[in-house]
This record gives structure tokens, sequence and C-alpha cells, in this order.
């Protein structure tokens, strides 16, 4: 029994409606940052989602794709020669296209994205071609992407609809998600099929042929030095191309989502709401800490008269806001895994909670109670323990 | 009532003060505003002593008390508390003499959300004796007839048990000098003699002295001594039996307040 009474956690529970309450309040602007942070978080990872799927260590794009929603394709050729050096297993063709699809039960035509690879290579990291690959060598098939938004209709096998004017059949679906250059759903189509719907769409629209390729997989020998290869392609081959290594730092991947968050107003926005939450929290937890501190003032006072120091009372106050952190950030997360959930099916947005960011806003949740904390012990510090005579 | 031979009976040595005071002048406020509240107050109380400090409410008695307590800064004068002069100490310092007093506040000033005894350990927690903190708290509480309420919370309390609950806490510590506000306003006749008697009876026990600002007549009979304060000086300073027989003012008016100097 070494223990010091814990007064903090005392005074803070002895109200149990008010404790949860406050608990309520806190985990409040917890949510509010998380919600605002992870809208961010979503926008930039849903962008990087197809980025993330593509099956090789090494990227080649028409160098004035400076993002996916640039419709820029180069020629054929530069896979065929990359082959060639040494260290490159294989080097595959995406071909990709926007469209329109037509809902098969309202009838209205909507905007979606075609991805098309050959059915035999493994171009992408998605099971789903594995097992509907003979389905995909038939003529006027593909997969539909689930988190499709719900404009598309229905997403399932055996959907028949049309897709640019022309019958098209759903033999199943896969799973990624929809992003700026997605418009509202993916398709995902063997290259054959690709040229049946846009080999010739009309004078209006550009004619694709397996010429031009939108993005080059290059698949190395396992062991192969990545940053080698890449310098020695972006070397060898004519300067309309861009090699790039997939992931890293200078990576494809981080490209993309440097070039949404340095384009886009989305990480501006988005910040400035976490940080409206933050401030939303501190006000708060200082209401909370003000209370108790204001509710017990001679109790205080009395302690300061009977050999307290002020230390001991910042510690209380301190030790007050940071329970109620912690204890407000366990319901704040488990609501915001809903929500999170809940915006993820309604958007098509990938919206996840990686451990990382969990422990970022725990962090910013922290600093948050101790802010208000801070404030909130100048009128212990101030407390006159003369004035409760 | 300021004869020798009744002051000679409070003429110990310096070691065996309690509280010395000399010439102290307190003023509340700065500059223009300053308002003088206490003039010229000396006083020596020796260990043991039961002083109750009376008169008119504004005549300074709560700011006297405070001062003793090292509660307030001295502005003027010498105040010597257990021993200790406070005048020049800094605020850790003051901290540290508090320590060793108790206070018993007109308020009970529990918290709510600590039992009586979790109430009284937190005085003990002071001495840094955690082992033993709930064993000298059930042993005050016993002392003061809560024995059964130990565990109980302020709310489940009458108002006289909360007021001893308050005791107990100024007490736990054994300090050499209780100071009481008001101590026995809040409570009824029969509680307010309780409180009183239980100081009275710990303070023969511990032989600590105990300074107590009062109003309340009924208890009057306790005190060693009665000091009255009127308009921030010192205006009598008599035993209980003198302050009983209290004499015509007459005699009183050719006597300077250095003859209360010891």
């Amino acid at each position: 029994m070494l223990k010091r009474i814990p007064l903090a956690w005392l005074n803070l529970t002895h109200d149990r409606r008010r404790f949860a309450t406050s608990l309520a309040g806190v985990g409040f602007a917890v949510l509010l940052m998380f919600m605002f942070n992870g809208f961010m978080n979503a926008l930039y990872d849903s962008q990087l989602q197809l980025l993330n799927r593509l099956n090789g260590e090494i990227i080649i794009v028409n160098r004035l794709r400076t993002n996916m929603f640039v419709p820029r394709a180069f020629a054929r050729r530069r896979l065929y020669q990359a082959r060639a050096f040494a260290g490159v297993q294989n080097a595959y063709a995406v071909y990709i296209s926007e469209v329109n699809w037509k809902n098969p039960e309202n009838r209205k035509s909507r905007g979606v994205r075609v991805i098309a690879i050959n059915p035999d290579e493994p171009v992408l990291n998605i099971p789903e071609i594995d097992t509907h690959r003979q389905a995909l060598k038939l003529p006027e098939t593909a997969l539909m992407d689930t988190q499709s938004r719900a404009e598309v209709g229905p997403v399932e096998a055996g959907v028949i609809s049309e897709l640019a004017d022309r019958q098209i059949r759903l033999v199943g679906t896969f799973t990624m998600g929809t992003d700026f250059a997605s418009g509202n759903g993916n398709l995902l189509m063997s290259d054959q099929n690709f040229l049946r719907y846009f080999a010739d769409r009309g004078p209006e629209e550009a004619e694709r042929s397996f010429a031009t390729v939108d993005v080059g997989v290059v698949k190395l020998d396992p062991g192969t030095n990545i940053n080698r290869i890449v310098k020695t392609l972006q070397e060898n081959l004519p300067n309309d191309v861009l090699v790039l290594a997939r992931d890293g730092e200078n990576g494809f991947v981080i490209r993309e989502r440097k070039y949404w968050q340095e384009n886009t107003n989305i990480g501006f926005v988005f910040s400035l709401l976490t940080s409206m939450g933050f401030f939303v929290g501190i006000i708060l937890v200082y209401q909370i800490l003000y209370t108790d501190v204001a509710d017990h003032w001679a109790e205080y006072a009395t302690l300061k008269a009977m050999g307290y120091r002020n230390g001991y009372l910042l510690g209380v106050v301190l030790q007050e806001a940071l329970i109620l952190s912690v204890l407000g950030f366990i319901p704040g997360v488990l609501v915001s895994q809903l929500l999170y959930t809940a915006a993820g099916n309604a958007t098509g947005l990938f919206f996840q909670m990686t451990p990382e960011r969990v422990m970022n806003l725990l962090i910013a949740t922290f600093i948050m109670c101790l802010l208000s904390g801070a404030i909130a012990v100048r009128k212990v510090q101030t407390t006159d323990p003369a004035e409760v005579f | 009532m300021f004869k020798a031979q009744q002051q000679s009976k409070f003429e110990p040595s310096r070691d065996n003060l309690a509280v010395q005071i000399q010439r102290l002048n307190y003023f509340f406020g700065a500059g223009d505003l300053s308002k003088q509240v206490l003039f010229d107050i000396s006083l020596e109380l020796p260990k043991g002593q039961i002083v109750i400090l009376t008169g008119p409410s504004g005549s300074g008695k709560t700011t006297l008390l405070t001062l003793a307590g090292a509660l307030r800064r001295l502005q003027e004068g010498s105040l010597r508390v257990l021993g200790q002069e406070l005048v020049g100490l800094g605020d850790r310092a003051l901290v540290n003499i508090r320590r060793n007093i108790g206070f018993i506040f007109q308020a009970h000033n529990l918290f709510e959300s600590l039992t009586a005894s979790q109430n009284v350990e937190m005085a003990v927690e002071l001495t840094g004796d955690f082992a033993s903190k709930r064993q000298q708290a059930v042993a005050m509480l016993s002392a003061l007839g809560l024995d059964d309420r130990v565990d109980y919370k302020p709310q489940s309390l009458s108002g006289g048990q909360k007021q001893r609950v308050a005791i107990a806490r100024a007490l736990v510590n054994h300090p050499k000098l209780i100071l009481a506000d008001e101590p026995t306003a809040a409570l009824d006749k029969k509680s307010g003699r309780d409180v009183v008697n239980y100081l009275h009876n710990l303070s023969r026990e511990e032989g600590c002295t105990v300074l107590m600002v009062t109003h309340d007549n009924r208890i009057l009979d306790v005190a060693d001594r009665i000091i009255n304060l009127v308009d921030g000086r010192l205006e009598s300073d008599s035993s209980l039996n003198a302050f009983v027989q209290s004499k015509t003012k007459d005699s009183l008016t050719d006597i300077s307040a250095d003859m209360f100097i010891m």
C-alpha cells in the first residue's frame, strides 16, 4: 500500500454522469479529427489503389503522363525494348480508357474506367482475374469493381448492359475502389476485348490499338537491383517514356500521391478541418477541467494550506487531462472505425485506419488534453489558500 | 486585566513559544488604495495554550490567523512560528512551515470524491508515510468518535461528522500549532460543543497550541486566554477568568500596548 490516493481519477469519476459526458465530449473531438483526417487520407490513398496492384518493380509511362488522369499512351515497342535488358524478366502492357457504361436499371450512361490486360499474364495483383480467366477470354465480357458507385447499377456476375454502345456481360466482380480518374467505377477486361470496344469508336474518339500502351509494368528477375535497372532503362530507352521504380521515395506510387497533394486543395481543406476538431477538443477539455477546478476550489486551496505545492495540484490537473484523453480516445476511435466503413461503402473511397495514423491522432489527443490542462492549471496556481479562511 | 502578575503566568522562554509576533503591521492593497488592517500587533503564544481570538467582524482576526499560518506574506514586523522567522522566507520554505500547522476552516472543505479516511490520508501523505497512512487516519478518526464512518463519503455524513473529519485531517500529523477559523459556526450547539471538547482534549494530550477565531460565546470556556481584536488593534489580552470578570474601562485607559510585549 505504498500508493498515493488517486485524487485525479476519483475527482473525475465521482460524478458518473458528468464523467460520461466528459468522455463523450473528448470522444467527439477525436471523432472529428478522425473523420477529417480519414477523408483526406482516403482521397489520397484511393488514387494509389490501382498503382499498388501493378505486379512489377518498375513502371514505364509516357513522359507527359504526370498523373493517372492524363490520357497519354506510349509505344508498345518500348516494352519489347525493355525486355532485352539483363535482369528484366518480362514487361506487361496495361491499357486504360474512359468510356460510358449504361446502368441496366435506369438506362442512364455513366463514365467508367476500363482497365485491360492480357489475362494470361500476371499484370495485376487481383486474384479474381485468375478465377475468371477463361470467362474473361470470351468476347464482350468484363469484371466490375464492387466498390463502384451506386450509379452504375447492380454489380454482379450475369449483368448484361452496354459499354461504349456495345453489349457487355459481367462475368464476375473484383474489389478495388474508385479514384479521381476512375469516374464511377472500374471495369476489368482482356486486351482482346479492349480492342473490340476501343479500336474504332467513331470519328470523334481516338482509335486504340495494341501499338500504344498506357502503363508498362516491368517484372524483374528476383534479386535484381531495381535502381540500377531503372537507371539503365531510362538511359537506353528513348526519352518519350519515363521509367520509375514502383515503390520507394522517388517511385511511381509516391509521385502520384505527391501530384494530388501538390495540385489540389485536399490537404489544406482537410488539415484545416482536422485542426478545427483539435481546437474544439481543447475548448471542451478545458471546460471540463476548469469546472472541476472551480467546483473543488476550496478543497484545492485547503490542500495548498496543508502544505501541498503547486506542482502536486498541477500534476492532478494534468493527470485528469491524460485520463480524459486516453479514455475519450477509445470510444472516439471505435465510432470512427464504424464511420470509416460506412463512408467507404458510400463513396467507394479507400478508408484505412493504419496503426501509424491511430498513433498520430492519439498523440494529437494527448497534446490537445495537455494544452487544455496547462490552461486550466493556471486557475489552481492562482488559488490563494488565505482566501478559504 | 492587564496586571503584571497575570501576564507573568505566560512568561515563557523564547524556545517555549509557538508563535511570537512583534510590531506587526499589515496592509491590504497597494499604493494609494492601500488600507491598514493590523496595527502594531505584538503577541506571544506559549506552547500548549488554547487561545481564542475574538472581536467584531472586520477587526482583522482572520488576517492575523492567516499570517500566523504562513498563508500571507508579512509586510512589517517580525513573526516567528514554531521557532522559525517567517520574514524573508521563500514560497517553498513557507509551504514547509505550513506542513507543521493544522488548519481548521469554517467550511469542512472535504473532497466529496474521497472517503473520510482518504481525506485524512491526504494529510498523512504529506509526511511521506504511505505504509501506515490508513492506520493513522483510522486512529485519528476513531479518536474523534468516527470509527464507524471511516469509509463513508462526505455526502453521507452529518455536518458535525464532516467537521470532525476535517479536524482529524488537521490533527492527524500531530501539528504543534492548530489554527481554527470559526470551527463551530456551521454546527448546532451539541456538535459544536463536541468539536471544541475534542480540540481541548487533544491540545492537552498532544501539548499543541490552538489559536481559534470565534464569535461563539458558548465555547469561550475552553480557552486559556482570550484576545480581543478591535479595528486591527489588540484591545485586550486576558485569561478566561479575567475576561469574564472584566474590569471597568477606566482602569484600562492609561495602559499602553507596550506592556503586553513580553
